[in-house]
C-alpha cells in the first residue's frame, strides 16, 4: 500500500524571547498507510495541530520534509483531494448550513447544490438545512463540519479533535461518520487526546510527546501484553504455587488470585483447577488499554514530569 | 508563493510607489488646490481641539454654522466685542458664507461706536480687508463687491474712485440686481464724473426697456421709470450746471447755476471746555441745510494719514481683531444751521477708542462738495466748481485738484486733557479768520441762492457780489421753497 | 476567481451583521435625518450647511466603518479557525486576502450607499432641487467611495502583522493624517516664511502617505459658483490614484500575509 502521508525529520521551531528556541514538533518521521484511520496522539502541546498544519501547507517546517498523497507538502493541488476538520471552528454564524456548504463548495469552484443536500443528509442534517450555524449544536456544528469536509470527496481527511466537547450520543455520531470514511476507502487522519475514541476506531496510531514520536504502530501490536485474572477456590497452596510460575499469585481470604499474561497457556491452568477438584470463581482479562499504554509511553520519555504530563494528557 | 514571484510584485510595488508619490504631489495637488481647497486660510488657528477636529474632519460649514449662531445672541446683547471672534472663525471656517462676511464687514465698520454714536474708524482697515477677503473667496458673486463699494460710497464717503472701482466689478456679475446697478451711478457722480453717469444709466435704461418688453411686471416697469426719471434729472443737471456747455466750450459766455464761485467763508474755534471735551464752531455761509463739514481729532504723527482721511484702502491689508489700542481718531460732522456750527464732541467716556497717548494732535476740519447733496451741488457743481473759500480752499488735498475746504488746528495733549502746564486752563484755538460775530446771521447778502431745478433754471445763483439776476426776494423764495430758510 | 468572490460575499454577508458596524450605520441614518433640522444654523446658505454636514457624516461613519470592519477581519479569522477550513481548500492566500479586501469594499459600498440614498431621498423631499444638482451632490460619496476604499486597504494590510488595536490606532491616524495632507501641504508651500527643508519635508511626507484630502471635493458642490475646468479628468486622476495606493498596500500585504504563521 501506499502512503497517504510520509514526513522525514519534520521540524518546526520557534523562537521565543524567554525560552530561546523551541523544537515544537522535532524530526517527526511519519507514517500513514492509506486507507487507514490513523490515530495522532499526545499530550496537549504536544505537536499534534502544528503538525497538521504543515502538513496542510498552512505553516512551514524549519527543515524537514513531508509527503501528502505522494506531493510534497505545500503543494496547492493536494488541497483538491484532501479536507481538514480544525479543532472547535467557528463557522460563518450567519450561513445557514446548506449556504455553508455551498461556500465551501465555491472554494474548490464547484456549484453543486445536490451535492451540498446529500452531503447534509448524510451527517443527518436535512431538517436543519435552512436554520443558520447560530442555532445549531456543537454536535450539528462538527457534523456540518464534517459534511464540509466531504464536498471535495477527499481522498485523506485530517480531523483535529472531531469529538472535543461533544456528549456521548454526538460521540457516537461522529465516531459512526469516521468510520463510513474508511469503508468508503479514505484515509483518516486523527489527531486526539480523547483515547477511548481512537482506540475504538483507529488501526494504527503514533504518539507524539514534546514534538517526537514516542510510539508508532498497529493498534493491536501496540496493545499486546494484556494480562488475566483468575480466581480461584478449593486447591491447595502447593498446586497454585505451581500454577502462578508464569505469573503471581496473591492470597485471598478464601482462595488465591492468580495474575498471568494473557499469552500463557489459560486453558492448561483451567484444566488443572479443574481436574483438582478446585473451582474457577473468575476469570477477568485485563487487556491492555490505550491509555495505559499512553501513559507508560510518556512516563518513559519523561520520568520526571510523568505525572504532570499524564494528568495534561486527560488520561 | 514562489520567491522570484514575490520580488517581481514588490518590483511592481515600488514602482508604483514612486509613481503615485510623483502623480500625488505633482499632478493632483495642484489641481486640488485650485479647485476644491476651501478658502486661503488652511489651517485655522484660535480653534478649540474639539473643534479644529471638526474642521480636520471637513465639517466646517456645520462648525461655522454653530459659531454663527452664538454670534448672533451676541448681536442681540449688543455684547460686540465678542461677535468680531466669531466672525473671523466663521469666515475662515467657511469661507463661502456670504451672509457672515457682508454681516460682519457692516458690524465692524459701523456698531463699534463711542458714548455719542461715533463710530471707531480705526476698525475700518479691518472690514474693507475682510470685505476683500470676502471677494477673493466668493468672486462668483456681486454681493460681497457691493458690499465692499458700500464701505467705500457711504461709511467712508471718500476717495470715490474705490466705490466706483468695487461697484465696476459687482456690476460685471449677472446675478446683480437690476436696482443695484444704480449706485453706481451715485458713485461715479461723485467721483466727479456725471457724464459718465449718465451713459451708464442710458446703458441700464435700454436694458430696462428690455427686460420690461419681455416681462411687464411691476418691478421691470418700475425699474424702468425710475431709470428714465434719473436720466431727466441728470441731463437737467447736467445743462444747469454747465457741464454741456464746458464740454461744448461755451461755459465762459453763458449764465450757469455754479458761476461764479461762491464763497463758503468757513471760520472754526475750538474751545477745551473740559478733560477730553471740546466744543466746536464756527461758519459756514450757506443758508440750506445740509452741509455737513467733517471734523477729525486725530494724532499729528498718525501713518497713513491724508488731508481730512486715512489711507484706507493702503491699511486694510489684513483683518485685524483688534485695532491699534495706542492711537486716536476721532472723526465726526459738523452740521451747519443758520450759516453757523456748534458742536460739542465728548471724548472722555471711551478711553479706550481715544487713548490720547501721543503728545501733538490734529484737528482738521474738511469739506468736500462731491459728497454734498444735489441740492447744495446744484450751485456748487459736482466737482465743486461753483464753490470756493477765500481762505481754506485747497487744490492739493486730494488728487486731480479737487477742489475741497481743508484746514487744520494743532492741540497738545496737555490742552485737550488739562493737565501739565495746562492744568486747569481753557484752551480756545481758532482759525486766522475766526471772529466771534464773524457774520452777521441776519444779513442774507452773501448767503447763496440755491436754484430750483423746478423752475427749468429760471432762477439762478446770486453770489456775493449780489448782481444776481432775479434778486434777493426770487432767492428768498427758492429758499424758502427748499424749506431750507429761516 | 471564483474563490477571491466566494470569500467576497461570504465577508459582506458577515459584515452587514456585524452589530457594532450596524449600530454606527443607524446612528449616522439618525444623524443624516436631523439634519434638516440643523439648517438653521445657516440661515442663507441653508441649503449649503445641510449638503456639507451630510457629506461629514457620510465621512466619518464610513470612515469608522471602514477601519472597524477591516482591522478585525483576518485576526478574527485566524482566531476562529475559520481560516484553516478556507486555506485547507484550493485557496491560495492571496485570495484569501483579496476575497476579504473586496468583501470590505463591496459592504462599505452597500452601507455607504445607504447613508447617500436616504440623504438623497430626504434632499429631494425637504429641498427639491433639480436633477442635475442632485447629481452634483451624488458625487462627492462616489469619491469618499474610493477613499474608504483606500483606507480599507491600509487596514487590512496592517492587520497582517499587527494586533487590531494597534491597526486601529495607526489606520486611523494615517487617515487622519492624510486628510490634512493637502491644507497642511499649501500652508507650508505659500507661507514665505517656512523653511526649504520644511518645504522639502512636507513634499516628501504628502508623496509618500496616502493622501485622504485629494477625495474632499465639496468646495464646487457646496459653492456652485465655483467653477472647476477638467473636473472629468480630476476625478479619473484621483480614483486613478487610489487604485495605484491600494495596488502598492494589498500587493505589500500578499507579501507579508504569504510567509505568516496563522
Amino acid at each position: 500500500m501506499a502512503a497517504a502521508i510520509e514526513t522525514k525529520k519534520l521540524t518546526k521551531t520557534y523562537r521565543s524571547r524567554q525560552l530561546g528556541k523551541i523544537n515544537v514538533v522535532n524530526e517527526l518521521d511519519l507514517h500513514v498507510e492509506e486507507g487507514e484511520i490513523f490515530g495522532f496522539l499526545g499530550p496537549n502541546g504536544a505537536g499534534k495541530t502544528t503538525t497538521i498544519k504543515m502538513l496542510l501547507g498552512i505553516i512551514y517546517p524549519t527543515h524537514g520534509e513531508g509527503y501528502v498523497l505522494g506531493r510534497e507538502i505545500g503543494d496547492m493541488d493536494v488541497h483538491r483531494v484532501i479536507s481538514y476538520l480544525p479543532e472547535r471552528p467557528y463557522y460563518y454564524e450567519h450561513m445557514t448550513g446548506f449556504e455553508l456548504l455551498k461556500f465551501y463548495d465555491s472554494l474548490f469552484g464547484n456549484h453543486d447544490p445536490d451535492k451540498c443536500q446529500r452531503l447534509l443528509e448524510r451527517v443527518n442534517l436535512a431538517g436543519d438545512a435552512s436554520k443558520t450555524i447560530n442555532q445549531y449544536s456543537k454536535g450539528m456544528q462538527q457534523r456540518v463540519g464534517l459534511a464540509q469536509s466531504l464536498l471535495n470527496d477527499p481522498k485523506l481527511l485530517f480531523l483535529d479533535e472531531p469529538t472535543g466537547g461533544l456528549d456521548p450520543i454526538a460521540h457516537r455520531e461522529i465516531r459512526d461518520l469516521i468510520l463510513s470514511f474508511r469503508d468508503e476507502g479514505r484515509t483518516v487522519f486523527i489527531s486526539s487526546h480523547e483515547l477511548s475514541e481512537v482506540e475504538l476506531i483507529c488501526d494504527r496510531v503514533a504518539i507524539i510527546h514534546k514534538g517526537e514520536i514516542a510510539r508508532q504502530g498497529r493498534l493491536t501490536e501496540l496493545l499486546k501484553g494484556g494480562r488475566i485474572e483468575i480466581t480461584l477456590q478449593g486447591i491447595d497452596e502447593g498446586l497454585a504455587r505451581k500454577l502462578a510460575t508464569g505469573g503471581t499469585l496473591h492470597n485471598l481470604s478464601d482462595g488465591y488470585m492468580l495474575d498471568m499474561p494473557e499469552e500463557e497457556d489459560v486453558n492448561a491452568v483451567v484444566d488443572t483447577v479443574r481436574s483438582a477438584k478446585g473451582s474457577i470463581v473468575s476469570m477477568v482479562p485485563r487487556k491492555k488499554r490505550l491509555e495505559d499504554l499512553f501513559v507508560e509511553t510518556v512516563r518513559a520519555a519523561t520520568p520526571g514530569a510523568a505525572p504532570k504530563l499524564a494528568a495534561e494528557g486527560g488520561v | 508563493m514562489k520567491d522570484s514571484k514575490k520580488k517581481t510584485l514588490l518590483a511592481i510595488a515600488a514602482i508604483l510607489f514612486v509613481f503615485q508619490g510623483f502623480f500625488n504631489v505633482q499632478i493632483i495637488h495642484p489641481q486640488w488646490t485650485r479647485d476644491y481647497s476651501l478658502g486661503k486660510q488652511s489651517l485655522a488657528s484660535g480653534l478649540g481641539a474639539d473643534q479644529a477636529f471638526l474642521e480636520l474632519l471637513g465639517f466646517r460649514e456645520f462648525l461655522a454654522g454653530m459659531l454663527w449662531v452664538r454670534g448672533d445672541t451676541f448681536f442681540e446683547t449688543g455684547n460686540y466685542d465678542a461677535v468680531l471672534p466669531i466672525i473671523r472663525l466663521v469666515t475662515i471656517l467657511d469661507p463661502k458664507n456670504i451672509d457672515v462676511y457682508s454681516t460682519g464687514m457692516w458690524h465692524i465698520g459701523y456698531n463699534f461706536t463711542d458714548e455719542e454714536q461715533r463710530s471707531d474708524r480705526r476698525y475700518l482697515p479691518t472690514a474693507l480687508a475682510l470685505g476683500k477677503e470676502g471677494c477673493a473667496n466668493n468672486s462668483e458673486t456681486y454681493e460681497l463687491y457691493y458690499e465692499e463699494a458700500w464701505l467705500w460710497y457711504h461709511k467712508i464717503d471718500d476717495d470715490y474712485p474705490q466705490a466706483v472701482k468695487w461697484l465696476s466689478i459687482a456690476n460685471e456679475h449677472p446675478d446683480i440686481t437690476p436696482a443695484r446697478k444704480n449706485l453706481m451711478r451715485n458713485a461715479l457722480e461723485r467721483d466727479g464724473k456725471p457724464e459718465e453717469a449718465l451713459q451708464l444709466l442710458y446703458k441700464l435704461k435700454d436694458q430696462a426697456q428690455q427686460d420690461y418688453n419681455q416681462d411687464k411686471n411691476y418691478e421691470a416697469r418700475n425699474d424702468l421709470e425710475t431709470l428714465i426719471n434719473n436720466i431727466d434729472t441728470t441731463v437737467v443737471r447736467l445743462v444747469q450746471r454747465g457741464n454741456i456747455a464746458e464740454k461744448n466750450g461755451w461755459y465762459a459766455s453763458g449764465d450757469y447755476d455754479t458761476k461764479n464761485p461762491f464763497d463758503v467763508g468757513f471760520s472754526a474755534k475750538v474751545t477745551v471746555t473740559e478733560p477730553k471735551v471740546i466744543v466746536v464752531e464756527g461758519t459756514w455761509n450757506v443758508l440750506p441745510v445740509g452741509t455737513r463739514v467733517r471734523v477729525i481729532l486725530r494724532d499729528a504723527n498718525l501713518p497713513h494719514s491724508v488731508p481730512g482721511s486715512m489711507d484706507w484702502d493702503a491699511m486694510a491689508t489684513s483683518v485685524q481683531l483688534d485695532p491699534p489700542k495706542n492711537e486716536t481718531y476721532m472723526q465726526d460732522q459738523l452740521f451747519v444751521r443758520n450759516r453757523r456750527f456748534n458742536r460739542r464732541i465728548d471724548m472722555s467716556k471711551d478711553p479706550t477708542m481715544y487713548p490720547f497717548s501721543g503728545d501733538k494732535y490734529l484737528i482738521e476740519f474738511y469739506y468736500n462738495p462731491r459728497s454734498a447733496p444735489p441740492h447744495i451741488q446744484d450751485k456748487f457743481g459736482w466737482n465743486g466748481e461753483g464753490m470756493t473759500d477765500s481762505n481754506f480752499l485747497r487744490l492739493d488735498a486730494r488728487p486731480d485738484n479737487e477742489r475741497v475746504v481743508y484746514t487744520t488746528l494743532e492741540i497738545s495733549r496737555d490742552q485737550l486733557l488739562q493737565q501739565g502746564a495746562y492744568a486747569g486752563k481753557v484752551t480756545v484755538l481758532k482759525t486766522k479768520n475766526y471772529h466771534d460775530t464773524a457774520i452777521p446771521t441776519d444779513s442774507l447778502d452773501d448767503v447763496i441762492m440755491v436754484p430750483s431745478l423746478r423752475n427749468s433754471g429760471a432762477t439762478s445763483a446770486s453770489t456775493s457780489s449780489g448782481a444776481a439776476p432775479g434778486g434777493k426776494a426770487a432767492a428768498n423764495a427758492v429758499i424758502n421753497s427748499l424749506g431750507g430758510g429761516n | 476567481m471564483n474563490a477571491i468572490w466566494a470569500i467576497a460575499s461570504s465577508t459582506v454577508g458577515e459584515a452587514i451583521r456585524r452589530k457594532v458596524l450596524l449600530v454606527i450605520l443607524l446612528i449616522a441614518l439618525l444623524l443624516l435625518s436631523i439634519i434638516p433640522a440643523l439648517g438653521v444654523l445657516s440661515a442663507r446658505s441653508e441649503m449649503s450647511a445641510m449638503i456639507s454636514t451630510i457629506f461629514f457624516v457620510i465621512r466619518f461613519t464610513s470612515a469608522l466603518i471602514a477601519i472597524i470592519l477591516t482591522i478585525y477581519m483576518i485576526p478574527n479569522e485566524i482566531e476562529r479557525r475559520t481560516i484553516y477550513t478556507i486555506l485547507c481548500k484550493p485557496v491560495q492566500r492571496w485570495q484569501f486576502l483579496l476575497g476579504k479586501y473586496f468583501g470590505a469594499v463591496l459592504a462599505l459600498a452597500l452601507m455607504m450607499g445607504i447613508m447617500t440614498a436616504l440623504s438623497l431621498v430626504m434632499f429631494w423631499f425637504l429641498k427639491h432641487p433639480d436633477a442635475s444638482k442632485m447629481a452634483e451632490v451624488a458625487k462627492q460619496p462616489i469619491l469618499y467611495l474610493v477613499e474608504m476604499s483606500l483606507l480599507a486597504a491600509i487596514a487590512i494590510f496592517f492587520s497582517t502583522f499587527v494586533a487590531p488595536l494597534v491597526n486601529f490606532f495607526i489606520s486611523t491616524g494615517l487617515w487622519l493624517v492624510g486628510t490634512v495632507l493637502n491644507p497642511l501641504y499649501d500652508s507650508f508651500a505659500t507661507n514665505p516664511q517656512t523653511a526649504p527643508i520644511m518645504k522639502t519635508m512636507a513634499k516628501l511626507i504628502t508623496s509618500i502617505l496616502p493622501n485622504f484630502a485629494n477625495y474632499d471635493v465639496k468646495n464646487p458642490i457646496l459653492h456652485p459658483g465655483v467653477v472647476i475646468q477638467n473636473e472629468a479628468s480630476y476625478y479619473l486622476k484621483t480614483v486613478g490614484y487610489g487604485f495605484m495606493y491600494i495596488a502598492i498596500l494589498l500587493i505589500l500585504g500578499i507579501v507579508v500575509f504569504d510567509r505568516r504563521e496563522v
